[in-house]
């Protein structure tokens, strides 16, 4: 919560529409054998990105539909993630902020072979290219997370609220 | 084929952050790193490895992003996320800064110097390119042109191995050339051709051709045609681009300025990228053939390539998971 | 879309990299209409957008307007100023300022005074094979055709800038001892570079500055003050246009220094280019050589015979004037000659009085970004020798300015060669000679260096503070 409260700024999107959370993920037999090693599967990689903090709502990106499980693919043996989210609205100046939220997270959590894709659902924003150009681009992101403002911004987006 | 790169040694260069590019010293005894923990690393042979020879720690307060020796070898220049560019003499127990060169409004991405050693060239996301005039024996810089010729980002500069042409790349997807024109610099050539941002570009050493490599996956040969386009201003042309040998980003390309074998001057070209080494040599003057591929280079992305100035083959690369490797280059039999 | 904004404010804060809608980050306020929330929104072939509400009904949603001032307050971008300044300030807004008047009920029309730049003239004259006199009288003519009532020379404005920076500098100069942000003494008149000094060097630079009013601003004051008095009109009943050489006057003309809190007016309401003069020439398809010339006007109400000009170039001659001054005043040498020395190139030269192989003033002109840049760094380390440095952001300077007309077919070095002939083809006069300006002087603003003088001719600048808002920052 930044842009909140009285005398801040209005929000851009004062009303987004709310979505229910899924329930918890159900563990499955072989995960449960420690013998056997797991392939992290789509389902786990939503479950790291759907409680991320939207930067202007006291909601979650899952709350907000802007990720869903279904636009989320693994490929564990190519190490490959993509990730699709969804603005609420066509010109959101924060999508840009969500994008690196998302990259972020999956960067913190996921083991270093994996290549992240994060990209903005096809015909959900209006600098679709443009924002996705700046989420691939690493050594923008790597600038940014020098930023000290910035990656302050990006942890309250990533900490478990209160 | 994966034969043809052997690796040599590997050094964990910038331990827990990642190694963003390199430079050989104009010998060659000397190889500079620079990276992520905000330090310049300079390297030298210990028997059969390298060994560090000075950490220059002190004049970054972010990643530094790229470094360049000045042709005499005495100078060392650091670009920096900073936002500056600093300037190392090198003397008989280190590097000191001499100068610390201010006026990029944000991150400075790249710097070069020219072949004369009197002239600096530094870029940053601000979008412009910036030619400095170095005065040695004052210790000062003094901007010289300003030249904002890009829409974005600006990622790489470097100039032509004996002109005063500079070459610059850019997030908005093309090369562009400078010259000097009167007291001031001008962009004097634009190509055209990568679909997304050009990370880097390389001179051939004869200067009439210029390879680029891109986020499109793609490399690119440009050739400079004499006479087209009328006038003194040069006409660039791709004439060969290369595709399908990379998965993803290729962040960098170094263009081998030693000739491989005697009357033919046959040039040879590698090229490292996303997590894959891979040299190619031209099958005739404008294809070219993958000659050696290293699949797994680095445990992750690869950011930096460069030739070794005097040892025909030997080859350096740095990578995010801030390692730097040599390889020694075999040419495969036939090409 | 080419910026046509000098070059230093292209560099200026421009790290933005998105389209201009996604470009701005002032939070502006939105009327919501209550009832039901949730919608979605759709974007059309041509851009708009529509909210689509649950039962299916789509409402095309308006779009946010950001004003000027907005942008100017902001240390975001600057480049979508530019969209907010073709709304605010162009020949198109002035049409229909004209338009509306004509419609206006007696009692409602304002009095339209247009305040011509001696740069925008040059230009103009050398777009059409004039001479700079018969350009002015055919200018006067169209303006007034459109609806324009009095078309004044924004030289005789500069009369007071040139002297109040004489006065300035001196000033400056015997404080030097105690004050150690007096010297060096730097150029106040081209708003790319006050604009650029305020949003990157802020209150280091600031200091320095000179107080002293543009030469617009200066005509902004006696326009709406001096001359709305003689008329008996308040300041909203005038409508002020300039034309200048260069867009970033229009930033400047927007600032709030230069707003009538009183009667909500600017001094100057709006700033047209050299380039949209022509535009607005075209547009009503009237070629000036055609055009019959009248009499010009003046502020004191007499006919001017001929125009005149001040020394020293192109860019309104501050350094010359000053030194020139400033010997006199200071060292007690008169006529004291002037003689450039070239530095790195052009468009850093400096001058310097001497007497017994001492230094006793150096001066320098800096234009262009480069030059700019190497006199902030030099500022910096405290490595500045200079004390006045007459800095443009344009090279070349004013007459080179970003709203001058290109000419066709020729290329920019001869086409601005031709230009400064002709703007050098004027005399000279000295501004102390001026009779209509010692008469202001001393009627209006109650003499030299009164109270009355150093408030109305001089402005104050306010350095900008860095984006605080995280969510703001682009990267």
């Amino acid at each position: 919560m930044v842009a909140s409260g009285p005398g801040a700024a209005p929000l851009e999107n004062a009303n987004p529409l709310i979505y229910r959370r899924s329930g918890e993920r159900p563990v499955t037999a072989r995960e449960e054998d420690d013998e056997l090693p797991d392939a992290i599967d789509d389902r786990e990689i939503f479950d790291l990105i759907r409680s991320i903090n939207d930067p202007e709502h006291p909601l979650t990106l899952e709350e907000l539909n802007v990720v869903e499980q279904m636009r989320v693919k693994v490929d564990d043996a190519q190490s490959t993630v993509s990730v699709e989210f969804t603005p609420t609205i066509p010109h959101c100046s924060m999508a840009t902020l969500i994008g690196l939220s998302i990259k972020v997270k999956l960067l913190r959590s996921l083991p270093e072979r994996f290549k992240l894709d994060v990209h903005i659902t096809p015909g959900t924003h209006a600098s679709e290219h443009a924002v996705n150009k700046q989420l691939a681009d690493k050594e923008r992101v790597a600038a940014a997370l020098e930023n000290s403002h910035l990656l302050e911004v990006v942890n309250q987006c990533l900490s478990a609220r209160s | 084929m994966p034969e043809a790169l052997s690796l040599l040694c590997r050094v964990s260069a910038h331990p827990e952050s990642r190694c963003w590019a390199l430079a050989w010293s104009p010998s060659g005894a000397l190889l500079a790193s620079c990276g992520g923990d905000r330090a310049v690393r300079v390297w030298g042979r210990e028997g059969s490895g390298w060994a560090c020879r000075a950490v220059l720690a002190d004049g970054h307060q972010r990643t530094v992003r790229r470094v360049a020796w000045s042709p005499c070898g005495q100078f060392l220049a650091s670009a920096s996320f900073d936002g500056t560019t600093c300037v190392w003499r090198r003397h008989e127990h280190g590097f000191e800064v001499v100068a610390t060169l201010e006026g990029h409004e944000n991150e400075v991405k790249s710097v070069a110097w020219a072949p004369s050693g009197s002239l600096l060239a530094t870029c940053s996301r601000d979008k412009s390119v910036w030619v400095w005039e170095v005065d040695e024996e004052e210790q000062e810089f003094e901007c010289v042109s300003v030249l904002s010729a890009h829409s974005q980002d600006v990622k790489h500069v470097v100039w032509h191995p004996s002109q005063e042409l500079l070459a610059s790349a850019s997030y908005d997807d093309t090369v562009r050339l400078y010259r000097e024109d009167e007291d001031d610099w001008v962009c004097c050539a634009t190509l055209e051709g990568h679909t997304s941002t050009v990370w880097a570009v390389a001179w051939e050493r004869s200067g009439q051709r210029l390879v680029s490599c891109s986020d499109d996956r793609t490399l690119r040969v440009w050739q400079r045609s004499e006479g087209h386009g009328g006038g003194s201003e040069h006409s660039w042309q791709c004439v060969c681009t290369l595709s399908g040998y990379h998965g993803r980003s290729i962040y960098d390309v170094a263009w081998c300025h030693l000739d491989g074998r005697g009357g033919h001057g046959v040039r040879r070209r590698r090229r490292a990228v996303f997590e894959e080494v891979s040299p190619v040599s031209p099958g005739s003057p404008v294809t070219f053939g993958l000659a050696a591929h290293v699949p797994r280079a680095h445990a992750q992305d690869a950011n930096g390539v460069a030739w070794h100035p005097r040892e025909p083959g030997l080859l350096a690369s740095c990578g995010d998971d801030g390692d730097i490797a040599f390889w020694q280059y075999q040419r495969p039999e036939g090409l | 879309m080419a910026a046509r904004f000098s070059g230093v404010l292209q560099l200026t804060d421009l790290d933005d990299f998105i389209a201009p809608s996604q470009e701005c980050i002032k939070p502006v306020k939105v009327d919501k209409k209550p009832g039901k929330a949730a919608a979605k929104i759709r974007i059309e072939a041509d851009g708009s957008y529509f909210q689509v509400n649950q039962d299916g009904e789509a409402q095309k949603l308006e779009k946010a307007k950001i004003t000027l001032n907005d942008c100017l307050a902001c240390s975001g971008c600057i480049t979508s100023a530019e969209s907010v300044l073709v709304s605010q300030q162009s020949h198109g807004e002035l049409c229909k300022v004209l338009a509306l008047n004509k419609a206006a009920a007696a009692h409602e029309q304002k009095l339209v005074v247009v305040s011509v730049s001696p740069q925008s003239r040059a230009s103009l004259a050398a777009r059409c094979k004039l001479g700079l006199l018969e350009t002015a009288q055919k200018l006067s003519t169209f303006l007034k055709g459109l609806g324009v009532h009095h078309v004044f020379d924004t030289t005789f404005s500069r009369n007071f800038s040139l002297l109040e920076s004489q006065q300035e500098f001196v000033r400056r100069f015997q404080r030097q001892a105690e004050d150690k942000q007096a010297l060096p003494m730097l150029a106040s008149a081209c708003p790319g570079w006050i604009c650029y000094a305020e949003k990157t060097h802020g209150s280091f630079i600031i200091p320095h500055i000179s107080t002293t009013k543009s030469p617009q601003q200066v005509m902004g004051s006696l326009v709406k003050g001096y001359f709305a008095e003689q008329q008996h009109l308040p300041p909203d009943r005038i409508y002020h246009v300039t034309v200048m050489p260069c867009y970033d006057k229009k930033l400047e003309a927007s600032r709030p220094d230069f707003f009538n809190q009183e009667y909500q007016t600017r001094d100057v309401d709006c700033v047209i280019t050299t380039g949209e003069v022509l535009k607005l020439l075209e547009q009503e398809g009237v070629s000036l050589s055609d055009v019959d010339p009248s009499p010009l006007d003046t502020m004191l109400g007499r006919a001017a015979e001929e125009l005149s000009s001040h020394r020293g170039g192109g860019s309104g001659g501050f350094l010359e004037h000053i030194f020139i001054h400033a010997a006199r005043e200071l060292f007690g040498v008169h006529g004291a000659s002037i003689h450039y020395r070239p530095l790195k190139n052009k468009d850093f030269q400096e001058v310097t009085l001497e007497r017994d192989g001492q230094v006793l003033l150096h001066f320098a002109l800096a234009y262009g970004f480069r030059n700019i840049q190497n006199l902030v760094q030099k500022l910096k380390r405290g490595k500045c020798p200079y004390h006045y440095v007459e800095v443009m952001a344009c090279p070349s300077g004013c007459l080179n300015g970003g709203g001058q007309i290109k000419l066709e077919g020729e290329s920019s070095k001869e086409e601005l060669q031709q230009v400064e002939r002709l703007y050098e083809s004027l005399r000279a006069e000295s501004p102390e000679e001026n009779q209509a300006v010692r008469e202001l002087y001393e009627h209006w603003l109650g003499g030299w260096g009164s109270e009355r003088a150093l408030q109305v001719l001089h402005t104050q600048y306010h350095a900008v503070e860095r984006a605080s808002s995280a969510l703001s920052i682009k990267w």
